[in-house]
């Protein structure tokens, strides 16, 4: 972060290469736990309310369990978009754009990662999840594009 | 913000704070849930305990565990003191000592599951000691960190509390960081202190022709 604060036109066009090596790997990486949460718990309301609760609700899932899901999450999302984060306000994007592509993001996450929680010890429906994952993902992949495209113009001055 | 430049990165930094403590938090839940905060809970959950037929953990097992959290948690820390340093709110002497022991706590946190399981299970209270130290470094950093993105203090910016003085002997230790102090003109971040808050310039020492010193001085 402390390049990104003062970044010079040469550093930032040296540092355009892994940048977006960086966002090819979260691309790759958002594919990936999309495709593990299809084949896990699935993607759909009536899959993960099945996953989390068994069969007619017989089963729940523990609550360590959930609550190992919601600590490994929560590292993964949140250095994922201190990151994007960084390297969007290192870029010529409107900070309307950022915030609220920043406050979209996060809340998915929290709703992604406290979802099962919700539904098994509160009974809460199994669409917030499915909405949750559906919504951090793509305000992750939006990120990375948005970083992609706009990272390194005009020289990345950071945009308040 | 103390730091103007960071302003644009706030919402990353609060996207992070908020995820932290999350983890923070979920790693509170589990450790008591699974081992409990008795020497005892723990010692039953590294060595096993035959009444509800819990098998001793297996070296497997624990480098599971240990693995990603070697990967984790110095990067996790590494990452919020790094923020923290660009801040300047901790003096150098005492951001090194607390520094080095939260990353100290971490590695005898995750190491101390192996030595109680096949050295010393009467260490079981290290376990505990160093997952509570753990946790409230990590509150204390992730405090500084929140406290980084408040509205600076005017005497912050105004050469006040954390900046040592431009040019000078420093009379006490060192804040950490460069942040606060980025506003003087040549400095790492290379930005200039609003016209209101600078210094006037020092008075010359005179050189080799002596001033003219105007009209004598009349007392009364």
């Amino acid at each position: 972060m402390r390049f990104l604060l003062a970044p010079s036109p040469e550093a930032v066009e040296r540092s355009k290469p892994p940048v977006r090596v960086f966002l090819a790997f979260t691309l790759v990486l958002v594919a990936a736990a999309v495709a593990n949460r299809a084949l896990q718990s699935g993607l759909l309301p009536a899959q993960i309310e099945s996953f989390y609760l068994g069969p007619g609700g017989s089963e729940p899932v523990g609550a360590t369990a959930l609550w190992e899901e919601v600590h490994a999450g929560a590292f993964l999302y949140g250095a994922l978009w201190l990151m994007l984060g960084s390297l969007l306000a290192a870029s010529p994007v409107q900070p309307r754009v950022r915030g609220a592509l920043l406050a979209v993001g996060v809340g998915a996450a929290l709703l992604d990662l406290f979802g099962p929680l919700l539904l098994v010890k509160a009974g809460a429906p199994a669409a917030l999840r499915a909405l949750g994952f559906l919504l951090a993902s793509g305000a992750l992949v939006f990120a990375t594009a948005v970083a992609w495209v706009r990272y390194g113009r005009n020289g990345s001055r950071p945009n308040a | 913000m103390r730091d103007p430049r960071l302003r644009p990165f706030r919402g990353a930094l609060l996207a992070f704070l908020a995820l932290m403590l999350v983890l923070l938090a979920s790693g509170a839940v589990l450790f008591v849930r699974k081992l409990g905060l008795t020497p005892e809970g723990v010692r039953r959950f590294y060595l096993g305990a035959p009444e509800i037929f819990a098998p001793p953990r297996s070296a497997l097992g624990l480098l599971e565990v240990a693995v990603p959290h070697l990967v984790a948690m110095p990067l996790a820390v590494f990452v919020t003191v790094h923020l923290v340093a660009m801040a300047g709110l901790v003096r150098r002497r005492a951001f090194s000592v607390l520094s080095s022991l939260t990353f100290a706590g971490v590695l005898v946190g995750i190491a101390a599951g192996f030595v109680i399981r096949f050295l010393w299970p009467g260490l079981a209270w290290l376990k505990i000691v160093a997952f509570l130290s753990v946790e409230g470094m990590v509150l204390f950093w992730l405090g500084l960190l929140a406290a980084m993105l408040l509205p600076a203090r005017r005497g912050a910016l105004d050469g006040g509390a954390p900046c040592p003085p431009e040019g000078g002997d420093r009379p006490g230790p060192e804040p950490i960081g460069d942040a606060a102090c980025a506003h003087r003109a040549g400095g790492p971040g290379q930005g200039r202190r609003p016209a209101a808050l600078r210094r006037p310039p020092a008075p010359r020492r005179p050189t080799s022709r002596p001033r003219d010193p105007g009209p004598p001085h009349r007392p009364g």
